[in-house]
């Protein structure tokens, strides 16, 4: 057997999950899908333990192998919040069958977005994430869904050909798109200067980068529970993921100043939104916009900067998701994502409100998650390069989106009607539960991501 | 050689400055169709000029007049018929420019394009006329911003892709084969889901009106 054929076997399993989801057979669908991503997972965790593999089509490094474990574990546990979850749903876009033929190949796009070796390629699957997802968005069919996923389509789109541009000033500059060669040997003149800066702008509008994230708040908000977990766990970290090779490729003062740049108003964007936020699955969407600010960040600080990055696209996927399947709970109780007619959560769904809290703290950085640890890399490594002012400023912005959420979060939890009367406890709840101990857990598993990253830091 | 390919550029200006004043939705979408067969042609007389990749230029060109050129347009005029009973009446709604402010804003945008261009990449790239593929990428997002339907902005973001061909083959010699043949197949995917849901959404506009303003704020 061809020893690349086992790191096309996420790709496939999830490719061949959409194919047999055709079946017309009574609850197939789901039973591929479970099977599918159980398989994706198990390769993941395989892979882990093989050597870096580079050839002319695949690029599988430490980054690719971390990326494509935080996929794994996250498609695994939408596809399994999803088979209850669907149930809630009353007006259906379409069957349940098309929703997980599109989660599949969504997934498996993903897959190929972080192993290929062609930045043109890289491009051409990031766009297929949004041929494949833009109907994931209007699952719940009414007009404002459906509106989002058009917004997420033309936006995302537009700022993709941005990113399109960039590939095509980086091939003409350098005669070539493959990232072992552009790393070996790179042109040092303008052209090249301006695709990276393109790319970083093209490909951040899919990451939800400031200035291009109004997409962003719209979709998470609107779609239903384990679209919005999916879209802001990996989603939006494979979009970062081609930043940080447009980085590594170049990792000139210019590029990581600009990269840093857009991190920091990312973040303070994020922070100022959330204050003035009544929706929660809008709040929490911008709390994952915060988040990719860090991560940017991280990764144009470089070093244990980058490593910081890591830990918080592993540590926020699993938390994140946790955060929106449990939003999901909240939203089939109440029938409203406005946070001002939504109280004693606690009373109400004890089990889910009790995880919500937890996971709220989990993703705004509150010790001893990995965020928190992965932050703490960060800001070492912003100190030694900027200083402490810069640092304040950034520790000032987190501490903003850590007390607006957190806040709310607790004012949905804990306020309200003495007595209110308890709501039959959901078995999708446990989904949830697992992913927020998983990103405890990822803490454990630092050092071993070092190990990973050698190459990197 | 050069001459031919400013030639091909001015006319999809042209026709994008057309698509900009126009306000049928069906026109538009024929214009489109024009534009992509100008496109195609482009390419062709890029492989004719560079004999190592005749083939696969020949191959592209036939891949954007299948693709781009037909299967896009009747994409979309399907989807048109399925909406409406008479497909040839409809329109942008409340066009942001008319006719005289549309061609104004364009010429400024051409303007904007060649200063931009002249003054920054003309120097790195030296490719005479290099400002069309940026002028035409400009007017395609103006396309964009000053109309409401769902359609003309698609129209508007495919004609930036239409752009982004012409800058590539023109001021660099063109994307890998692999690449460009992925990026189609991408616009062909992009096509039939946006049809879908415009379809869907403009049904529902159509019956429950248009009321989702304030519930999405970007």
């Amino acid at each position: 057997m061809h020893q690349d054929i086992i790191y096309l076997l996420p790709i496939f399993f999830s490719l061949f999950g959409a194919v047999l989801c055709v079946l017309p057979v009574k609850y197939v669908d789901r039973v591929v899908s479970v099977i599918a991503s159980v398989l994706s997972l198990a390769v993941a965790i395989y892979l882990l333990f093989q050597p870096v593999y580079i050839d002319h089509y695949l690029y599988f490094d430490g980054l690719s192998k971390l990326l494509i474990l935080t996929i794994a574990l996250v498609y695994l546990s939408t596809v399994l919040y999803s088979l209850t979850y669907l149930k809630h749903i009353e007006n259906l876009l379409f069957q349940h069958r098309l929703y997980y033929i599109l989660l599949n190949i969504f997934v498996a796009t993903m897959f190929f977005s972080v192993s290929m070796d062609n930045l043109g390629l890289i491009w051409v699957g990031i766009e297929a994430t949004t041929v494949s997802s833009a109907l994931l968005i209007a699952t719940e069919n009414n007009q404002v869904t459906i509106e989002s996923a058009w917004r997420y389509v033309i936006i995302v789109s537009t700022g993709l050909v941005i990113s399109l541009i960039a590939v095509t000033f980086i091939y003409g500059s350098a005669g070539t798109l493959s990232l072992h060669a552009l790393l070996q040997h790179h042109p040092d003149n303008r052209v090249f200067l301006i695709g990276i800066m393109l790319g970083i702008v093209g490909f951040g509008t899919k990451a939800g980068i400031f200035p291009m994230h109004t997409w962003l708040p719209d979709v998470h908000g609107k779609a239903p529970a384990p679209v919005s977990a999916i879209f802001s766990a990996v989603l939006l970290p494979v979009a970062l993921y081609a930043i940080a090779r447009l980085i590594q490729i170049f990792p000139s003062e210019t590029i990581r100043l600009f990269a840093f740049v857009l991190g920091i108003l990312t973040v303070a964007v994020a922070a100022l939104m959330m204050t003035v936020q009544t929706n929660y699955k809008r709040m929490f969407a911008y709390s994952s916009m915060e988040n990719m600010g860090m991560i940017l960040i991280g990764i144009s600080l470089g070093g244990y900067g980058l490593l910081g990055a890591v830990i918080i696209i592993i540590s926020h996927g699993l938390a994140k998701s946790s955060v929106f399947f449990l939003t999901g709970d909240v939203l089939s109780i109440s029938h409203t994502t406005d946070m001002r007619k939504v109280n004693g959560l606690i009373q109400r769904l004890p089990r889910a409100a009790s995880a919500l809290f937890v996971a709220a703290m989990a993703v705004t950085g509150a010790p001893p998650f990995a965020i928190f640890v992965g932050e703490l890399f960060i800001f070492a490594a912003l100190i030694a390069q900027y200083g402490w002012l810069l640092a304040l400023v950034v520790i000032l912005f987190l501490a903003i989106a850590f007390i607006s959420v957190n806040f709310k979060t607790g004012k949905m939890i804990f306020t309200g009607r003495e007595n209110l009367k308890r709501e039959r406890s959901r078995t999708e709840t446990w989904v949830a539960i697992v992913n927020l101990a998983l990103s405890f857990l990822v803490i454990l598993l630092i050092p071993y991501f070092e190990t990973l990253l050698k190459n990197l830091l | 050689m050069n001459q031919t390919f400013e030639i091909l550029g001015f006319l999809l200006i042209v026709l994008t400055l057309v698509m900009q004043w126009e306000i049928h939705v069906r026109r538009i979408i024929t214009l489109f169709s024009v534009s992509s067969f100008v496109i195609a042609l482009f390419l062709v007389l890029l492989g004719l000029n560079r004999p190592n990749e005749e083939y696969m230029l020949f191959i592209l060109a036939g891949l954007t007049i299948v693709v781009r050129g037909i299967t896009i347009p009747l994409v979309m005029n399907r989807a048109l018929n399925r909406l409406h009973d008479k497909p040839w009446r409809v329109r942008e709604a409340k066009p942001l420019l008319g006719v005289g402010g549309s061609i104004l804003v364009s010429l400024v945008l051409i303007a904007i394009g060649y200063f931009i261009y002249q003054n920054s990449l003309y120097s790195i790239l030296k490719v005479r006329s290099g400002s069309v593929p940026f002028a035409l990428f400009l007017q395609a997002s103006l396309l964009i911003i000053t109309h409401r339907h769902a359609y003309i902005q698609m129209i508007g973001f495919l004609v930036m892709e239409n752009a982004v061909v012409m800058l590539s083959g023109w001021v660099f010699g063109g994307l890998p084969f692999i690449v460009e043949a992925g990026v189609i197949l991408d616009l062909l995917g992009l096509v039939v889901v946006s049809s879908l849901i415009i379809r869907v959404r403009e049904h529902t506009i159509l019956k429950e009106g248009d009321t989702v303003e304030s519930e999405l704020r970007g």
